[in-house]
């Protein structure tokens, strides 16, 4: 009975129970929004949303308050600079992948270098960085005609690939694979653990505190870019901070997915059902036939609701 | 009748009982002394009087009446004022701020500094010319020492003028005077008819002061007796049991066998100086076990921690089996064949929240360079090191909070067993765990130094001390001052260095 | 044992001490280095008339800094400060629209815009204080319920707030510019604020929570009165933009909340609580302000602008973190 009980207060199985809620309250609101078409347009749309969050809860899982605020604005940048290298040709596309994961990691770089050799709280660090990418928005966009995304990457991200499934859902599902072996077997997923755990004890067992940590937000920039050439194949063409609307929400995932934000703790199998849940969530709000504000209302309510099911803090009174 | 009567108080966490069975009862007028060994339910018992720790069952009262503790604010209502050990100052505050924090003096809607000053003073005279230098009552907090931490933390207890004062370990930084003041005070306070609850680990101190003494064991409490009427192996037994003695210390004192050792120096130490120890040297040589003596906080740790790359080092050589070694960070050090083991686990060994696997490996990563983390060659790899230590635990995958204190340490010192370091340091290796554990890493100790492997082991139990360390080095100021060998480590040799003026 | 500890005494400095009392000293000394490269640019821009300006755009971003920082005070964050902003907002604008232009109307809905922010306030208290969620991301959860409830008011930008409301705003009394009286009513506020329990109650709390609950301290209702005050100086922050927008919209405040917080870290206010002043919010918000105008007295290319103001503000956000904590070690 107690095995039974921990299992449902897993996670993820709280996630994967609230997601099946989710669709089928939706379907009930809107018949045909649980239809195995809309799922997939859903699945499109959370994978966007879980591929920064895998950056954003590497990072949350070092610890020291660990948080990026700057993915937004990596997300953004990433799109136009993909958009400007391709200008609609899959001739552009070697060229984009690379210059939007060098972009990423640049700025992941120089987020991990002052939050380490600094010691800028992450918070403080990513914030002022935010600031510089939506300036260097404006100076990119300024001249160049907005680009536009190559064919073969929006049959990537909306046509099906394989099984019936499109690329980005491959990508997502490869990314999750390799995050779970990544953190559960490999010697740097047990050191991300152990720095976000107990950061004094790891340095004494001989973990490489800083190099980690910088790696952390070196790949969550990387994520943040493979998310916005993504959102560019998903939109057709580049505009204005597209990505402004992933660098909360990202944080919301990896809560949701049972992460704490204090570090050491949860996994990316949760991340990715929190981020369908938020989408699913949204994708609810938007179909049903409410104005901006009680959607907005609800949304918010919700969110705080569901905040609930996951790690309060502890009492003071224990 | 009693002040305070507490009985059949419990409190659980998770699958551990921290206190199964608590009485205390406590008369106006009098020093009531709670002793018990690490984990026996003390502080727990303390943190239920005073509010912040809310008992699953039992009942307190006060005054003759029942009462329901509902918070510390309620506790202060009640009169009730404690001393907590980790103390509950705020560091960016002053010391007066903090002296009268919990009830600020207010003038209209503004805190009133005048009189919030005039208040601290008050409880800040009773410790004139103890205070130390640097201690102001508008110096912040976190720039004090910790014996002056402590001393603003007894002033905040004491500012409350409750009736019933708890001490939770008081004394364990403050020096002699300090400590003596204190006394005084509390002598003082005994005559006012208030009722104290004080705890310490020091027998002379509690029967110094004490009127009578409760003993907790395993979080039950065994008695209570009149300090007159007893004396201290009593009080000992009381607090040990039935439990055997520590092993180690009933073993014969370890014979040098002349043909197990040999000579070759392990580490060599010449003129080593840094933050709080300045020119130290000293050899040790394989199958040796150098024990560092002496009073808290003279250098030892801070020498073994140095050593390992973990404090920055000012002067000095260091040579690692004849070959220079420059402890830049604990993973150079590392690298280089040295394991170092903290007292403190918390801080400096455990993994909070993370499986046992993973608290076991991260040593064996380092050494083996490691990328993949195969959980069945690591069980393979990790099961003799455990075994060693005679370690109980379910299973590799469960989280290592759900071990003892003393297991959870067995798990840190194995982490440095699975691939055999050339010198161990063992900075008070045994702080809080309990007498079988001691015993069984004290049997490794021995066996390890026996293979060959140099251990450095500074303990704050002299006893331990006395019976495992073939050569005592005491540390005093910062400096080694005495070296024991042989027929001179005696426990009267090491006080005699210990305590002697620099 | 008896611990006769060997480390050395350490005195602090007199730096140190000087800091630890006036920890807003490097944000003044980045305030008025600033305020000398505008006035170099621009002679124009330290006259009387540029001040105003400044003071009139920039009002609303200081008070909006101060009421972050009762919340950082107690090592919170609130991310809906922006969003309660718009809503008080979008509510005086649309009561002054139906009590019609007049001093009555005027005060009627200032009152119940501050009634708004503090019920903004307390309903993050509860989320965050009892029952104890995320700071962060609990408080992302109502900024975007209060925008919800802001769209509900006023569902599309451009209301116009009554003459008298902005007359007054941009006006002046006594031939002083009347923001520069609010400026002084409200350091006598924040001066007065600086000395009641709640300033050090709120830091106690953020120097060690669990401390200052051991100590008998109401955490939870402490922390509960530090998000109130911060929605009650969201509202006034809200007027302040009413006065120099004239006008409602929904979404006004949203870009706030950041730079909100940037102004709090630039103050030498540690985001983790425990420590810190008002006062270097205050000239946080105003040095955000100062760095926009630099760069556009200084002639950076139009397009260039926002690149150059975020990169001085990453900049000096750095520099504050780093100045700080050397001076204070």
């Amino acid at each position: 009975m107690s095995a039974v009980l921990d299992f449902a207060k897993r996670p993820l199985v709280v996630a994967m129970v609230l997601i099946v809620a989710l669709l089928f309250v939706g379907n009930v609101l809107s018949p045909g929004f649980a239809s195995s078409q809309q799922i997939m347009r859903l699945l499109i749309v959370a994978a966007l949303l879980g591929i920064v969050a895998a950056g954003q809860n590497l990072v949350i899982l070092g610890g020291r308050e660990g948080i990026d605020l700057s993915v937004g604005g990596v997300v953004s940048l990433s799109a136009i600079v993909a958009g400007n290298l391709m200008s609609g040709s899959d001739a552009g596309i070697p060229l984009a992948i690379l210059a939007c994961v060098a972009t990423g990691a640049f700025f992941g770089l120089l987020n991990g270098l002052g939050v380490t050799l600094l010691r800028i709280p992450p918070l403080v660090m990513t914030l002022g960085m935010l600031g510089v990418l939506q300036g260097l928005l404006v100076v990119i966009r300024q001249g160049i005609p907005s680009g536009r995304a190559a064919p073969a990457l929006s049959q990537f991200v909306t046509q099906p690939l394989l099984f019936g499934l499109p690329g980005i859902i491959w990508l997502w599902i490869v990314i999750g694979i390799v995050m779970a072996f990544l953190l559960a077997r490999t010697v740097y997923g047990h050191r991300i653990y152990a720095i976000g755990s107990n950061e004094q004890a790891a340095w004494m067992a001989g973990v490489p505190v800083r190099v980690i940590r910088v790696s952390l937000f070196v790949l969550s920039g990387v994520f943040a870019a493979i998310a916005g050439m993504c959102l560019l194949g998903y939109s057709g063409s580049s505009f204005a901070n597209v990505g402004e609307q992933y660098m909360l929400p990202s944080i919301i995932a990896v809560v949701f997915g049972g992460t704490s934000l204090a570090g050491g703790k949860g996994a990316y199998t949760g991340t990715m059902a929190g981020a369908v849940m938020l989408t699913v969530l949204q994708s609810i709000l938007t179909t049903v036939n409410i104005d901006e504000s009680g959607r907005q209302m609800i949304f918010g309510a919700t969110l705080l609701v569901l905040m609930l099911f996951y790690g309060r803090g502890r009492a003071m009174r224990a | 009748m009693s002040k305070l009567k507490i009985s059949g108080v419990t409190k659980v966490y998770g699958a551990t009982a921290a206190l199964s069975h608590g009485d205390l009862e406590v008369d106006a007028g009098e020093v009531h002394v709670l002793i018990g060994s690490n984990g026996s339910g003390k502080s727990t018992l303390c943190k239920i009087v005073a509010g912040s720790v809310k008992p699953d069952s039992g009942t307190v009262v006060l005054d003759g009446k029942e009462v329901v503790i509902p918070g510390p604010q309620g506790a202060k209502a009640l009169g009730i004022g404690i001393f907590y050990q980790e103390l509950s100052l705020a560091g960016h505050r002053t010391v007066e701020e903090n002296i009268c924090l919990p009830d600020l003096p207010m003038r209209g809607p503004f805190v009133d500094r005048t009189a919030l000053s005039e208040r601290a003073a008050r409880y800040i005279a009773l410790f004139d010319g103890v205070t130390g230098d640097g201690f102001a009552p508008d110096v912040t907090v976190d720039a004090l020492r910790p014996d002056q931490r402590q001393l603003v933390e007894i002033m905040k207890a004491l500012a409350t003028e409750a009736s019933v004062l708890i001490f939770d370990e008081p004394t364990s930084a403050l020096d002699r005077a300090q400590a003596e003041r204190f006394f005084d005070i509390l002598r003082r306070l005994k005559g006012d008819g208030r009722a104290m609850i004080f705890i310490s680990h020091r027998m002379d101190e509690i029967f110094a002061i004490g009127d009578r003494v409760t003993v907790l064991r395993d979080g039950r409490t065994i008695g209570t007796m009149r300090i007159d009427e007893t004396e201290p192996q009593a009080v000992v037994r009381m607090m040990v049991g039935d439990e055997p003695a520590l092993a180690a210390e009933a073993a014969p004192t370890p014979i040098v066998d002349a043909t197990a050792k040999t000579t070759d120096v392990a580490l060599s130490v010449r003129g080593f100086s840094g933050q709080g120890f300045s020119n130290v040297d000293f050899e040790a040589r394989k199958g040796e076990i150098l024990g560092f003596g002496g009073l808290h906080g003279q250098g030892q740790s801070a020498v073994l921690r140095a050593l390992f790359g973990a404090l920055p080092v000012s002067a000095g050589n260091v040579e690692l089996s004849g070959n220079a070694h420059a402890p830049s960070s604990p993973r150079a050090a590392i690298r280089a064949g040295l394991a170092y083991v903290s007292g403190d686990r918390g801080r400096d060994g455990v993994i909070q929240g993370r499986p046992i696997l993973e608290n076991v490996t991260p040593i064996h990563y380092l050494r083996d360079r490691l990328f993949l983390a195969r959980p069945s060659a690591l069980r393979e790899k990790a099961k003799p090191a455990m075994d060693a230590l005679n370690t109980r635990f379910a299973g590799f995958s469960h989280p290592i909070g759900s071990l003892s204190g003393g297991n959870q340490q067995k798990i840190v010192i194995a982490r440095w067993l699975i691939d055999r370091p050339g010198v161990l340091l063992l900075d008070d290796p045994t702080k809080g765990i309990d007498l079988s554990a001691k015993a069984d890493l004290f049997s490794l100790i021995r066996r390890l130094a026996s293979e060959g492997l140099a251990i450095l082991l500074y303990s704050s139990e002299d006893a331990e001390l006395l019976s495992n360390a073939d050569r005592i080095l005491v540390f005093n100021g910062g400096s080694v001052t005495r070296e024991l060998t042989g027929e001179t480590r005696t426990r009267f040799n090491l006080y005699e260095a210990a305590y002697e003026a620099v | 044992m008896v611990d006769a500890v060997s480390q050395p005494v350490r005195r602090p400095g007199a730096l140190k001490r000087v800091l630890e009392r006036f920890p807003f000293l490097p944000v003044l000394i980045i305030f008025v280095a600033l305020l000398a490269l505008n006035g170099l640019y621009q002679p124009r821009s330290v006259s009387l008339v540029g001040l105003t300006g400044l003071v009139k755009t920039y009002l609303a971003l200081v008070l909006l800094a101060v009421a972050q920082t009762y919340v950082v005070y107690a090592g919170d964050i609130d991310l809906s400060a922006g969003a309660i902003v718009s809503l008080v907002n979008v509510v005086i604008v649309s009561v002054m629209a139906y009590l019609g232009d007049g001093t009555f109307s005027v005060l009627g809905a200032m009152v119940i815009g501050l009634l708004v922010g503090l019920a903004c306030g307390i309903v993050n208290g509860v989320v965050v204080a009892v029952f104890r969620l995320q700071a962060i991301v609990a408080t992302f959860a109502t900024s975007i319920f209060f925008t919800g409830v802001a769209l509900y008011v006023m569902p599309v930008a451009g209301t116009p707030a009554p003459a008298t409301f902005w007359r007054t705003y941009g006006g002046r009394i006594l031939e002083i510019p009347f923001v520069f009286w609010l400026a002084i009513v409200l350091a006598a506020i924040l001066y007065m604020l600086a000395r009641t329990r709640l300033a050090m109650q709120l830091l106690a709390v953020g120097d060690d929570a669990q401390g200052a609950y051991q100590s008998g301290l109401p955490v939870t209702a402490i922390r509960m009165r530090g998000y109130a005050m911060c929605g009650l100086f969201a509202a006034l922050a809200a007027f302040c933009v009413t006065g120099d927008t004239a006008s409602g919209d929904p979404l006004v405040g949203g870009a706030m909340t950041l730079n909100s917080v940037a102004a709090v870290v630039l103050g030498g206010t540690a985001l983790a609580g425990g420590f810190g002043t008002v006062v270097g919010s205050v000239f946080g918000a105003l040095s955000i302000g100062l760095i926009s105008s630099v760069v556009y007295f200084i002639g950076v290319p139009s397009e260039w602008q926002n690149l150059a103001r975020g990169a001085a503000i990453l900049l000096a956000l750095m520099a504050g973190v780093l100045v700080g904590r050397r001076m204070r070690s």
